[in-house]
């Protein structure tokens, strides 16, 4: 047998499926429960929370019986970058129309890499934006705003 | 600093200076109608159907944008806080109306958040149940509804929709309370009804003709005023003797407040020339739905509807007691 | 014989060259939108509504339902090649697929996945040519009780999508169907967990939901190593699925076929859950479970088929009810609709041209589908060589304008990125998305089900056991389960293949 060990991943895993299921308990808890015959709105999530909570029990006692291997590393760059390009695209498609707001979230994602040179962006970006101006607007005719109001237009 | 400031200033004075003037020359570009309702729905091919003959007539195209969610308002509210240049319009049912009433939180304020293009048209409303339920006329459903109200199950499209505002009116009319059933929307509604999982529903006709046509349910009464054309059988509501259940889908054409008269007038002409268009008319003739009449068609026929179809509603939802926030 | 005439005027027209013109374009724009990650067939088919105006009604149909099962292939490929799905169905095709793309054989996957798909198609177009009125009268026996039954045995069986931890698989299907519940409770209107948000009052946004936590979280677990590896894959073996290959994928296609046929009848979540009970009945039944979740053909070959026997055969409750079984048929309705078809159950005898044309466009279609995409996979798997530096600000973009495109709607670009996130913990966790997919699709069909059944029989719970179908597929799910908590059962038996 291995000797005692704990897993740290799963202790979190657990922790959060507690966390979660606590959370959708309150919630549910605030809305009407109803009878078997009408159930409210409250019913079904309340017993799913109830269950969520208890495998996240479940998975902190399996914490402890299983051996555990490192979390490895965490993409810090990749979340810095590629998590606020489709925020940034949702707060420029509009304002600056299609073309522009996709130009700036390929541009800004492209940068998640360490490996990505400014002049190879550009070209990248600036290919993929026609690219999707041509499929997306011409081809497909979505109803996008080529250029959008902030642009004077 | 003013290097900043000067294309702010300069986009203000062409604001300004163009938003009236421009009305003359209205439409220069593309317009944008938005249905509040997802693509492919009943109120979508309403909209599509207008909209296009709408585009051939002013020679602009105009495209249909589905923004659906949350009863309609989503969409309406998008509306609401657009510019006011007659390039963003809305195409909404009654739900425009009802949902004063269902959402006490509104984001926009129905009476005063819009100006008015116009009515476009009204889809009546039927009575269908399975296809082996007992009664075999609208007076022999009436009784058997009172006599057997808590064994018989009433579907819907779920709050807010054609079928649950009829519903409720039905319920309130026969001063009945039914086992209402909610679906997510009208198809899984229809099949329930269709395989006999559930008794009665009132829908539009745009969803009921071709089954009652295929006899696949039963027709008891429908809801306009006049016996429809495609179903010539079916007598109305008000030969039934409930005249009260009179009720019908209308769909108007919305602008944000502060959109050039002279814009609204342009659309409304455009609108009362698009529901004579003999495609438009037909479609229409098909979904059991009629155009409105020219006197209809207009930013004063809207105004009128809205606001009385708001006094209307308020209390039979209010009696009912269900919101939809 | 009547089928024969039937059929013979179907392939007139569907063969008619306009239609033919009109099924290629279908095919090939139903896949680019495949392929392209985050847009889906409804999203393409809502945008592409407007255009079917000026077709004839026979061609503008035959083109969307091209689009459809278009997209259905092209949505596969990504799947295999980013680890992306773009419909629920495709989930589980990333699970097996994807590894096999990883272990460089992308290639026979794409080509298992095409050749599973056709003929699953060729299969259910049948199906649905020979007994689409009976079966359409089969499904109309399925209630609430006999759905929330049928939901109950997915969800058992999704335990077996874990190649982990099956108690962290557990607490993904639970954690999926609370996130389903999202949005408005349709029963009461009352708005739930959507935290004051108006945007959320619908619920949360599929395609947001499957981009963020697999294909996001894919791109930010790539990211973490960098310096150890510069492209997906570094060499390609056998491009052709090798003879051992085909044995192995034969009796996978042919049951994936069978359990998608007959779940995509049901409207309304059947066709959802026919690739996942395919995944659970192929790894339940296979001499090797311990492969599936590495690069299982079986895991590949029997969910394609499915998912793709299933779309075909929900057609069947819209051509002869004027039913729509999920959101692409709704669109579809709209459509003939617009061109002055109301479908109804009177659309077979009314338009006979159009409903047997569509059914024989169908196989046509497939047809197309498979000599076009067969000459492709060298070309996608080139695709994969390209430096992932390269590679993922396009998959950021498309998935961008994907999600973007569905409602309109900035707020699920939000999603996209909270998704990311939490997708990409959870994979830190070694908790598996799939699960998670299945859950948040079933949690509010098992709610909506469960709740109808209970007003139906007034509150009795016995509904579910008094009624024949429902009491059928409840013994099914408790067999299901058996299995699943005898792992001694289960130990035996991979011992033995073991000394093989």
């Amino acid at each position: 047998m291995k000797s005692f060990s704990f897993s740290s991943r799963d202790l979190i895993c657990g922790l959060l499926f507690i966390a979660i299921g606590l959370f959708f308990a309150i919630q549910a808890y605030g809305l009407e429960l109803g009878t078997a015959f009408r159930m409210g709105p409250g019913y079904f999530p309340l017993v799913l929370a109830g269950m969520l909570v208890l495998l996240g029990i479940i998975v902190i006692i399996q914490a402890t019986q299983v051996e555990h291997e490192p979390m490895g590393p965490i993409a810090w760059r990749g979340l810095l970058f590629i998590l606020p390009a489709p925020i940034l695209f949702g707060l420029t498609v509009r304002g600056l129309g299609f073309v522009p707001s996709l130009f700036l979230t390929g541009l800004l994602a492209a940068f998640a890499s360490a490996k990505m040179r400014p002049g190879t962006a550009l070209l990248l970006v600036g290919g993929l934006t026609l690219f999707s101006v041509v499929v997306f607007s011409y081809a497909l005719g979505l109803p996008f705003r080529r250029f959008g109001p902030w642009l004077g237009q | 600093m003013h290097r900043l400031l000067y294309p702010l200033a300069a986009t203000a004075i062409v604001a300004l200076v163009s938003g009236p003037a421009n009305a003359a020359g209205y439409p220069e570009r593309s317009i944008t109608m938005v249905v509040p309702f997802a693509a492919g729905g009943p109120t979508d091919t309403v909209t599509r159907l207008v909209a296009e003959s709408m585009s051939k007539d002013l020679g602009q195209q105009i495209i249909v944008e589905n923004v659906g969610g949350a009863g309609g308002t989503l969409g309406a509210s998008q509306v609401a806080k657009a510019d006011p240049d007659g390039y963003t319009l809305l195409l909404h049912h009654i739900g425009m109306a009802t949902s004063a009433t269902l959402y006490r939180k509104l984001p926009y304020d129905t009476l005063n958040a819009f100006e008015y293009v116009g009515l476009v048209t009204d889809v009546p409303m039927t009575i269908v149940a399975k296809k082996d339920f007992e009664p075999t006329d609208m007076k022999g459903l009436i009784e058997y509804v009172k006599a057997n109200a808590d064994k018989i199950t009433l579907a819907n499209a779920g709050i807010g929709a054609a079928s649950h505002l009829c519903g409720m009116l039905f319920m309130s009319e026969l001063k009945t309370a039914l086992v209402t059933v909610p679906y997510k929307g009208t198809g899984p509604a229809m099949t329930d009804l269709l395989g006999g999982q559930v008794d009665l529903m009132c829908d539009q006709t745009t969803n009921t003709t071709k089954q009652i046509k295929g006899s696949t349910v039963k027709a008891y009464a429908v809801t306009s005023a006049k016996r429809l054309d495609a179903l010539p059988d079916l007598p109305t509501v008000a030969e039934a003797g409930l005249p009260g259940m009179q009720v019908g889908i209308w769909h108007g054409i919305y602008a944000p407040k502060g959109t050039p008269a002279e814009v609204t007038q342009k659309l409304s002409a455009s609108l009362q020339k698009a529901l004579k268009d003999p495609n438009v008319v037909s479609r229409f003739a098909e979904l059991g739905t009629v155009p409105v009449t020219d006197a209809e068609a207009t930013p004063a026929g809207l105004k009128a509807k809205l606001e009385s179809e708001v006094v209307r509603w308020k209390p039979v939802i209010e009696a009912a007691g269900q919101y939809a926030d | 014989m009547d089928l024969l005439n039937n059929l013979a005027l179907g392939f007139v027209t569907a063969g008619h060259p306009w239609n033919l013109l009109f099924c290629l374009i279908g095919v090939i724009l139903g896949t680019l939108i495949g392929v392209l990650p985050g847009i889906g067939a409804t999203a393409t088919i809502a945008m592409l509504l407007p255009l079917t105006f000026q077709l004839e009604p026979v061609s503008s149909l035959i083109m969307l339902a091209g689009i459809y099962y278009g997209a259905q292939y092209g949505g596969s490929t990504t799947a295999i090649l980013i680890n992306m799905p773009g419909e629920s169905s495709s989930a589980v095709t990333a699970i097996d697929g994807y590894q096999m793309a990883r272990k460089g054989r992308a290639g026979a996957a794409l080509a298992i996945a095409a050749i599973g798909s056709f003929f699953a198609g060729t299969v259910s177009t049948i199906l649905v040519a020979v007994f689409a009125p009976p079966l359409t009268a089969i499904a109309l026996q399925f209630g609430s009780a006999e759905y929330f039954s049928l939901m109950i045995v997915g969800l058992v069986s999704s335990i077996a999508l874990a190649h982990g931890s099956v108690v962290k698989a557990l607490g993904m299907v639970v954690l999926g169907l609370l996130l389903g519940l999202v949005g408005t409770d349709i029963y009461t209107g009352t708005p739930r967990f959507n935290l004051g948000i108006l945007e959320l009052s619908d619920g949360l946004n599929f395609v947001a939901l499957a981009v963020g936590v697999f294909g996001i979280a894919e791109i930010l677990r790539n990211l973490e190593n960098e310096h150890e590896r510069d492209v997906m894959i570094k060499k390609v073996t056998n491009l052709w699925p090798t003879r051992e290959d085909w044995k192995e994928m034969t009796a996978p296609i042919l049951r994936g076929t069978a359990i998608g046929s007959a779940l995509g009848i049901l409207p309304g979540g059947g066709a959802i859950l026919a690739s996942f009970a395919s995944y659970t009945v192929e790894k339940r039944i296979s001499k090797t479970p311990g492969a599936f979740g590495k690069g299982a053909i079986a895991g590949v070959a029997g969910p394609e088929s499915a998912n793709n026997a299933g779309a075909q055969t929900s057609f069947i409750p819209m051509l002869t009810l004027g039913i729509p079984a999920n959101p692409v048929m709704a669109l579809m309705i709209g459509a003939m609709i617009i061109q002055g078809i109301v479908p109804g159950p009177n659309v077979a005898t009314e338009q006979p041209a159009l409903f047997w044309g569509i059914i024989a466009s169908m196989w046509i279609g497939n047809l197309m589908l498979i000599l076009l995409n067969l000459p492709m996979i060298g070309l996608w798997v080139k695709l994969l060589t390209i430096p992932y530096y390269m590679l993922f600000p396009a998959i950021i973009a498309f998935c961008s304008i994907g999600v973007y495109s569905v409602n309109s709607n900035v707020f699920d670009l939000y999603a996209v990125a909270f998704f990311g996130l939490i997708g990409y913990g959870l994979a830190k966790l070694r908790c598996e998305p799939a699960p998670l997919l299945l859950g948040f699709v079933l949690g509010p069909l098992l709610e909506e089900h469960l709740r109808r059944a209970m007003i139906m029989s007034r509150g009795d719970p016995t509904t579910f056991l008094t009624r024949p179908i429902s009491l059928t597929l409840l013994l099914l799910a408790v067999a299901v389960l058996v299995v699943v908590l005898m792992p001694s059962i289960r130990k035996k038996r991979d011992e033995v293949f073991v000394e093989d």
